[in-house]
């Protein structure tokens, strides 16, 4: 009987520390995201009406996040998860949902928000896929939250939820989400232009990270460092792509920042490109904190390369 | 002629390696071939490219996920079929012992020369309606034979629980609750062979896993078992139940770093119809920098498990061991790892001591495979010691498998 009696003592103080860690009821929405470009956004629209937190930070990659128990605890507390959708958290998101024991948060509930559902999806296989071809995503290229318009979009997503969670800060989040719009708006107009000049550059890219970025800019990629999406290169293909970026004269090589930039820089330095390492998200280089940051940040470091390549009167 | 058998083994799997890593080697056009080369260098050189993440072997391929949308198909037609994946397992194994040396096969000692089929093993997982989530595990152990290796329900809709009726991995410790192709070494632990058998402890069952309100995780894991287990429980009456209940708590030290220990317990009915009870302790630290997350690793465990039988019968009254190991990723295809195993502390009677001493070298291409050599030292008490050499080719096809912290 000795055991039945440990094992009450052990209940009890479950049961205790327990309720000692219970918050108390908060008033605001806590949301959970997957990347942190989509908690810049919320936070924009839900101001301080929601408290928002971002499993992924700036520095990681989402496509590989390990499922951490500690995630699920934040989401079992949340009232909204927002995610990128595509497969992109595939790998572990599921799990963290499952381990969440959050029914709110369970697909078609009303705390479940796939980000993706009103954009325009890129590069969407068409024909049979399979992993020979590499890490495909067969929904479609996953990373549209680099053409700002697409921000705009999943804000308005954003908005239509936090209304259906909280009827009664509706007019609170429609004025956030106006202000974020406009202003938005007018600083992709302003991006637009100073990037007009350089419309039908071709670049190569490492990932193919950049493509709804290239897509708005009316730039083009003219291959990839990756042979195969999430498959290191070959020397072969290396050698490949050195030729290539010879023979079209492109001057611009892009990485990601959670991209080990050592494979890019070879091919850089092999073929007398310039690497230009940008963002791929909020919080991905020192003091951008906000969504627009992000792209004023891309677009004056692209800016400052196509100035350099003019003043040597290259055409980039 | 063993040895023979061996080496014959071995330049197999490193020929399947070698071929796997060197497709770059075909003949190139002449103009891209010194860059080639220089290339090829410089890759030698310089630390491995970014791209998939390869588990580590201890954690590779959980569950199939399912698409946070239900389902990975995309036609139409398929929308509602369970997402599949199979796993296969192709084992190639040395040993220094001549078979036929001992009547009864003793824990670590199962290892044969040969080249054998492991495990394969097909997972089906689908939510059944709103309320439910299903997956079956169908494992062909040596090829042979299909048993069901896990197939329970579970609940989606009750706050802070899962409720799982079915026949699964039971929550004891850390190393039970693996499928054979996650296991961080290519064979189990000897004190979770000696006390569970060499299917571990798998009963049919209900169980209650509760989320704690609580800063960081903690859950609390509540089953009811049919004590079936032929080491351990087994109760001829086959109505007899077992009751199971395992605590395990993780704390974030960093952004790197994750602790965990679990306490484990469970008790039922054997064949004399009196108490078999087990316990144990785990204790997990890992370590993976989210700058760096693809290239770098450190996974530290240990186990302590204990069972007793009630009255002392031919296989064990008391007996109780330890495992310890490590795993470091030190590329970002390459892991190395080292364990240490002993039981008897305490001795079961007549048995002595046995440790068990293993590294292992795994090259991960993708998240889908890997190739693994493994070495053991095994010592039994009072008796010559054992070398093993164990290489194994681990794949999986299907649907994208969710991956276990």
């Amino acid at each position: 009987m000795k055991f039945a009696k440990l094992a009450g003592i052990w209940i009890g103080l479950l049961a205790f520390t327990t309720i000692f860690f219970i918050n108390p009821a908060q008033a605001e929405l806590k949301v959970v995201t997957t990347i942190p470009d989509l908690a810049a956004i919320t936070q924009e629209i839900g101001g301080n009406k929601v408290k928002v937190q971002s499993i992924a930070k700036g520095y990681q990659d989402p496509h590989f996040l390990e499922a951490k128990p500690s995630y699920m605890v934040q989401l079992n507390q949340a009232d909204l998860l927002i995610y990128v959708g595509l497969q992109l958290e595939i790998g572990w998101l599921p799990l963290l949902i499952q381990g969440a024991r959050n029914p709110a948060l369970n697909l078609g509930g009303k705390g479940n928000l796939d980000a993706s559902r009103a954009i325009q999806v890129l590069e969407v296989p068409t024909g049979e896929v399979d992993r020979s071809m590499g890490d495909i995503h067969p929904e479609g290229n996953p990373h549209y939250l680099l053409d700002p318009r697409n921000g705009i979009i999943v804000g308005q997503e954003i908005l239509d939820r936090l209304k259906l969670l909280s009827p009664k800060d509706s007019a609170y989040f429609e004025a956030n989400f106006k202000n974020f719009r406009d202003k938005l708006t007018a600083q992709i107009a302003d991006w637009e232009k100073r990037m007009a000049p350089f419309k039908g550059t071709q670049v190569v890219s490492y990932h193919k990270l950049f493509e709804y970025l290239m897509n708005w800019l009316g730039f083009s990629a003219a291959g990839y460092i990756e042979e195969k999406p999430g498959i290191p290169p070959t020397a072969k293909h290396l050698a490949f792509i050195t030729e290539l970026i010879k023979e079209k004269k492109i001057k611009i090589i892009l990485n990601g920042n959670y991209t080990d930039p050592k494979i890019a820089q070879l091919v850089a330095d092999k073929s007398g490109a310039k690497l230009v390492i940008l963002p791929a998200a909020v919080g991905g280089e020192e003091d951008i904190d906000i969504y627009p940051k992000l792209f004023e940040r891309i677009i004056s470091k692209l800016e400052v390369e196509f100035r350099q390549l003019q003043s040597f009167n290259v055409r980039p | 002629m063993s040895m023979m058998k061996w080496v014959g083994v071995l330049s197999i799997f490193s020929l399947i390696c070698f071929l796997n890593t060197s497709f770059a080697q075909q003949p190139p056009e002449e103009k891209t071939k010194s860059l080639e080369e220089e290339f090829q260098k410089a890759l030698e050189q310089a630390p491995s490219a970014p791209g998939p993440t390869p588990q580590q072997p201890g954690t590779q391929a959980g569950s199939p996920a399912l698409g946070i949308g239900g389902s990975t198909a995309t036609g139409l037609s398929r929308a509602f079929n369970p997402a599949i994946s199979i796993n296969g397992l192709f084992l190639g194994s040395y040993t220094s012992r001549e078979p036929g040396e001992e009547a009864e096969v003793r824990p670590g000692e199962e290892i044969t020369t040969g080249v054998h089929i492991q495990e394969v093993e097909a997972q089906f997982s689908a939510f059944v309606d709103p309320y439910l989530r299903a997956d079956v595990i169908l494992a062909l152990p040596k090829g042979e034979g299909v048993e069901v290796e896990e197939g329970y329900i579970s609940t989606l809709n009750i706050p802070s629980v899962i409720l799982r009726i079915g026949k699964l991995h039971d929550p004891f410790g850390k190393h039970n609750l693996l499928h054979t192709h996650q296991f961080p070494f290519i064979d189990p632990p000897l004190i979770n062979e000696r006390i569970f058998g060499e299917e571990g402890l798998t009963e049919i069952g209900i169980d209650v896993s509760y989320l704690l309100k609580l800063p960081w995780f903690s859950e609390v894991r509540l089953d009811l078992l049919n004590g079936d287990n032929e080491v351990l429980f087994n109760s001829p009456k086959g109505s007899d139940l077992a009751y199971l209940a395992h605590f395990k708590n993780l704390w974030d030290l960093s952004d790197a770093t994750t602790l965990e220990l679990g306490e484990s317990y469970v008790v039922g009915k054997n064949e004399f119809e009196d108490i078999s009870q087990a316990a144990g302790v785990d204790l997990t630290l890992k370590w993976r920098p989210p700058q760096r997350a693809l290239y770098r690793a450190f996974i530290w465990q240990t186990e302590y498990l204990f069972a007793k039988k009630d009255p002392a019968d031919q296989t064990f009254d008391k007996v109780g061991g330890l495992y310890t190991l490590v795993q470091y990723q030190f590329a970002r295809r390459w892991w190395i790892q080292g364990r240490y195993d002993l039981l008897g502390i305490p001795e079961a009677e007549g048995e002595g001591k046995t440790y068990r001493v293993s590294s292992l070298l795994a090259f991960v291409p993708t998240e889908f495979s890997a190739f693994r050599v493994q070495y053991n030292y095994l010592k039994p008490e009072d008796e010559e010691g054992i070398h093993q050499v164990l290489a194994q080719v681990n794949f999986t096809i299907g649907s994208h498998p969710a991956h276990q912290y």
